[in-house]
């Protein structure tokens, strides 16, 4: 880690979130126009500021910075080649579901400090939905974490030299992906802040820097949440002919465009549903996948 | 870290905790007051940080972010006033409680004072974690389960013990349906 760390991170989470957007708009079948995008984004630094007139407004002002800060510290815990990753930690897994954490209070506090029905409500949809989601993420984790012996990004990339985790621990993927969508804020899972249903809910009061600060962070919320799949599941940068950062790249691009085709194609179910389920099968299912990470590792990493 | 890179560190945010700590009690919405106590442990989680406890710091940062979250969920369930509107006050049976709390903060404060600790340093690169996973899932094992087991208890209980009714199950105020069943028929 260097003085220059910080700065490639954030260098990394802008290009991400850019090419995000563009993603975004060519999933939605328009034509991607990245001047235009830029072109919003800076109108939006012009906007001024919506303030409501409440007891916990600083709640409000305070979500949309924690939101960023949640996502950019998930994304520098993501390893883009060998030696180039933010924050290279023992623990670095744990740190990445330990920034994701902060999402959901961070979506609480701004539906709950503007002080809107709807956006309390909103915010309380997303804390049902990331309590039941909390558990599955964190564990699924710990079983892609067990064949690497390590809770290194980096380490559990190189025990995938020849495997990729996605072929030795499928459930864990198929559990994991649905989370990861739901924790960057993504439709199905977007129950705070579903514009049909909330007009916009938790997120919807936003103007000016806090709407430009919360989109960033949806956006970097996708990539980390791409990038860590990918190092998680796709052997990260492992790759024929190419350098790593290539493919590692190319992997990430193809799997946040995998997450932005599903949002767009996915109806979204309603929260009890989805709630009870996730409670019913996903968390059951979920310590099945530790107990087949041990076994898999057990007979085939030691 | 350097010393003066964890002092730089360690006294504010020890000076910001127990602010933020004070203020959980001194606030009158259970909202607000669980966002404070998230605030003051999360901080706790950066202490353990800055004094390179990576695992436990980690950790602490991850666990007290679910478990405030699950706390504010669970007073919005149960409490009449969860946004404070009616002036609540956090604290009961004042001279009582603070005279327990002065104690216990005493006794704790004479146990990290008096205990003779180990001066070596851990040695890093995930040692440690493998080390804290044998201590969970061998010694400790027993009074591990038995918190857990406790826990989940407490919350059975707890959701129960609010349901409408309480645990005697009385019967709703007249007018409303008591629960799902009841509503459907």
């Amino acid at each position: 880690m260097s003085n220059w760390t910080p700065l490639a991170v954030l260098a990394v989470a802008l290009a991400g979130a850019l090419a995000v957007a563009l993603l975004e708009q060519l999933v939605g079948g328009l034509r991607p126009a990245p001047i235009a995008i830029l072109r919003r984004a800076a109108a939006l630094l012009d906007e001024p500021l919506s303030a409501p007139h409440r007891p916990d407004a600083w709640l409000y002002h305070l979500a949309p910075p924690l939101l960023l800060a949640a996502a950019m510290l998930a994304l520098a815990t993501v390893p883009w080649a060998p030696g180039f990753r933010g924050i290279d930690l023992s623990t670095g897994a744990i740190l990445f579901s330990a920034a994701l954490a902060y999402v959901s209070p961070a979506v609480f506090m701004a539906g709950w400090g503007s002080g809107a029905p709807l956006a309390v409500l909103g915010g309380f949809r997303f804390l049902a939905l990331m309590l039941a989601y909390a558990m599955p993420l964190a564990m699924v984790v710990t079983a892609v974490a067990a064949p690497a012996a390590s809770l290194r990004p980096t380490a559990i990339v190189e025990a995938q030299d020849s495997v990729p985790m996605l072929v030795s621990q499928p459930l864990a993927f198929v559990l994991f992906v649905p989370a990861a969508m739901a924790v960057a804020l993504l439709p199905p899972f977007d129950l705070a802040h579903a514009s049909a249903e909330l007009g916009g809910g938790a997120l919807g009061h936003y103007s000016g820097v806090h709407a430009a600060l919360v989109g960033l962070a949806q956006r970097v919320l996708v990539v980390a949440v791409a990038g860590m799949t990918v190092t998680l599941f796709l052997a990260g940068w492992h790759g024929p002919l190419l350098p790593p950062a290539v493919w590692m790249v190319g992997k990430t691009v193809a799997v946040a465009t995998l997450l932005l085709w599903g949002a767009r194609r996915v109806p979204r179910p309603p929260l009890d549903w989805l709630v009870a389920w996730t409670w019913k099968l996903a968390i059951p299912a979920a310590l099945g996948v530790i107990v087949w990470g041990g076994l898999v590792t057990l007979l085939f990493y030691r | 870290m350097s010393d003066l890179a964890t002092a730089l560190v360690f006294w504010p945010a020890a000076v910001l905790m127990l602010l933020t700590g004070v203020y959980v009690f001194r606030t009158s919405s259970m909202a607000r007051a669980g966002l404070l106590l998230l605030a003051s442990l999360g901080i706790e989680g950066l202490i353990f940080l800055a004094l390179a406890s990576e695992f436990l710091g980690v950790l602490q940062v991850l666990m007290m972010s679910g478990e405030m979250v699950i706390m504010v969920f669970f007073m919005v369930m149960f409490m009449a006033d969860p946004g404070g509107l009616m002036g609540m006050d956090m604290t009961h049976d004042k001279r009582r409680s603070a005279g327990v709390a002065v104690l216990i903060a005493v006794l704790l404060a004479a146990v990290a004072v008096l205990t003779d600790w180990p001066a070596a340093m851990v040695e890093g690169d995930g040692r440690s974690i493998e080390q804290i996973g044998f201590e969970v899932m061998g010694r400790s094992m027993f009074s591990f389960l038995f918190a857990g087991v406790t826990i989940l208890f407490a919350m059975v209980g707890g959701i129960m013990l609010a349901q409408q009714g309480g645990r005697l199950g009385l019967p709703a105020p007249a007018g409303e349906p008591r629960d799902e069943t009841e509503r459907e028929r």
